[in-house]
């Protein structure tokens, strides 16, 4: 294992995207605020409960969980990407970084992205509601997971994209719908049959419901839930491990 | 004796040659880039890999260096199987690439440390500062890698090649777009790195640069390599010299059996020296004076490695 190395990756992906720092940590978390008053006030209404909590303060685990989950996978989708685009992925390639070493600096990066981003948001968001923090080990679990998940399925969408349509594809046509319609704004529990039953398959359901357990107390993080979410993690790392390791679409 | 003709004291040791190549092949959908190459080199010399456009050169660099899969054969370098370990030799070994590659976040001083951090190497500062003198880019040492010209860029992708000290480099058309005067200080640090023991591999177009630097010189075409041989062994083997002699007025006729053409208007002599066969370019000159022909002007020049190149090329061609 080529510790040096794998730190000096994970290094250089956090200051590459701290270098554009308007872009990758205010405008997203800019947005997700932009949500929560939207939602929080507008539409969801200040005198709302949702499971007996104010709905400004139900969202709020969603919330975060959208932009862990966004700039995780961004950054780690869009630095694959450009670092074959530009073509410096050969100095990756000719280092002795192997498939683990890679994993690590790319995926570890793109998890402090997601992790600084949804804590700023989390941070926000407690000016509007107060501080909530029921469960920290859960809340902590739930965001690593979350930070975990996205950074590695960026990293496969990184891996496989070649073209910049093909990498353009996946905030709307993957991170959209998955997020929306994984209970980020709304409770799964309460939609009717079969919309439940499929929502439950949607591993996002998961993350945010862990996050609400932890953060507000409420609903439970299932261990059904939990292990299907650790089966992901696993499959996903299992992947992209195998096509760093053949040096699919980096290679010739 | 031993079984393979040799006393014992005579065995060389056992030491591993720095690449070992061995029935090489990379087949791309339409062609064979690499169609069974073999090559062995050796710790500290300048290897030069010559070859026209698309004959393997770089894909020849890239199997051995990771950026190309194999079809078949074998890679070892120091000793060690790349199929076996492909990571535990990369600590020792550096590559310019042919396509220049930066990234336009990181000033040339990052670069240069971000490589040396990939490599597993404890920041070495003073490594980096000998490298940026070395290739001219301390004036720029803080600057981001974008605002470079090609030259610069591509000196760029010679120091972070180097910054970690490998033992064998590759050098993929390592001074194309660098002007000549940087050329001569490249080649000289080239020479240096050699007599520090490194060991160069390089692909050049300018044939110029083989001669100048190579201790032995491989050529390749369609995936083929046609001749390994020592630089000036090869020269000396296949490089003609060229003898013309201009008279002041009109020559009937050559001395008899003197090799070489007169020209149809008789006022001038043309002579080609092969070695190994038929008489020396000096031999021939004295018999021309010794005739008393009115010699006006004597020229000589000795073959390029340039007309070594495509001749042999020509001799591959007609082969398959
Ligand atoms: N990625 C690739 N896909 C298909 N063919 C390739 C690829 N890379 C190189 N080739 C082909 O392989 C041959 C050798 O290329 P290359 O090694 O780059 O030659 P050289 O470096 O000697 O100019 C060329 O015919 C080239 O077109
Ligand atoms: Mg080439």
């Amino acid at each position: 294992m080529n510790l040096i190395g794998a730190r000096t990756l994970l290094g250089k992906e956090v200051r590459r995207f701290l270098r554009v720092p308007g872009q990758t940590v205010l405008q997203p978390l800019i947005s997700t605020s932009l949500y929560f008053v939207v939602f929080g006030y507008t539409l969801g209404g200040r005198q709302a409960q949702v499971e007996g909590v104010p709905y400004v303060q139900y969202i709020v685990p969603g919330l975060v969980f959208l932009g862990v989950a966004n700039n995780a996978f961004l950054n780690a989708s869009s630095s694959f990407f450009i670092t074959k685009i530009q073509g410096t992925i050969v100095d990756l390639l000719v280092a002795p970084l192997g498939a683990t070493e890679l994993l690590f600096g790319f995926i570890s990066g793109a998890m402090v992205r997601g992790l600084l981003v949804g804590l700023l948001t989390w941070v926000v968001a407690l000016f509007f509601t107060g501080a909530h923090l029921v469960n920290v080990f859960e809340t902590a679990l739930f965001l690593g997971l979350s930070a975990y998940v996205f950074s590695v399925l960026g990293l496969l969408a990184g891996i496989w994209a070649e073209k910049f349509e093909q990498i353009n594809f996946f905030p709307t046509f993957l991170m959209l719908p998955l997020t929306f319609l994984g209970g980020v704004f709304y409770s799964v529990r309460g939609l009717p049959e079969p919309f439940r039953t499929i929502s439950l398959f949607n591993p996002v359901v998961h993350m945010v419901e862990g996050l609400r357990a932890g953060m507000l107390g409420l609903e439970h993080s299932s261990p059904v839930g939990l292990a299907l979410l650790v089966t992901l993690a696993l499959a996903a790392t299992a992947l992209a491990w195998t096509m760093l390791r053949n040096g699919y679409r980096i290679k010739s | 004796m031993l079984g393979n003709g040799r006393d014992w004291w005579q065995v060389p040791r056992p030491v591993a040659p720095v690449l070992d190549v061995d029935s090489l092949m990379k087949a791309y959908p339409k062609q064979r880039a690499l169609d069974g190459v073999s090559l062995t080199i050796e710790a500290g010399e300048i290897f030069a890999l010559l070859g026209p456009n698309g004959a393997g050169k770089t894909t020849l660099i890239g199997a051995v260096c990771g950026l190309v899969r194999k079809t078949s054969g074998t890679v070892k370098v120091f000793g060690i199987d790349l199929d076996v370990d492909p990571v535990t030799p990369r600590y020792q070994m550096g590559l310019v690439p042919q396509e220049i590659n930066f990234d336009p976040f990181f000033t040339v001083r990052e670069s240069l440390r971000i490589q040396q951090g990939y490599f597993g190497v404890a920041p070495d500062l003073a490594r980096i500062d000998e490298l940026l003198e070395a290739l001219a880019l301390t004036s720029k040492a803080d600057q981001p890698t974008r605002a470079l010209s090609g030259g610069m860029k591509r000196r760029l992708l010679i120091a972070k090649a180097l910054v970690h000290r490998p033992r064998l480099v590759f050098l993929d058309e390592p001074t194309a777009g660098v002007d000549v005067e940087l050329r001569r200080d490249l080649w000289a640090y080239v020479r240096k790195l050699r007599a520090e023991g490194t060991t160069v591999v390089l692909t050049t177009h300018y044939l110029e640069e083989a001669e100048e630097l190579a201790d032995r010189v491989g050529i390749i075409d369609q995936g083929k390599l046609l001749l390994v041989e020592e630089k000036t062994a090869l020269m000396k083997r296949l490089g003609e010299r060229h003898v013309k002699v201009r008279f002041a007025s009109k020559v009937a006729a050559l001395p008899a059996a003197l090799e070489g053409t007169l020209s149809t208007d008789g006022l001038s002599y043309a002579f080609v020296e092969q070695p190994a066969v038929g008489p020396r370019a000096a031999e021939v000159l004295q018999r021309i004076f010794s005739a008393g022909l009115p010699v006006a002007d004597v020229s000589t020049g000795s073959a390029k490695l340039e007309d070594i190149l495509l001749r042999v090329l020509k001799q591959g061609k007609a082969a398959t």
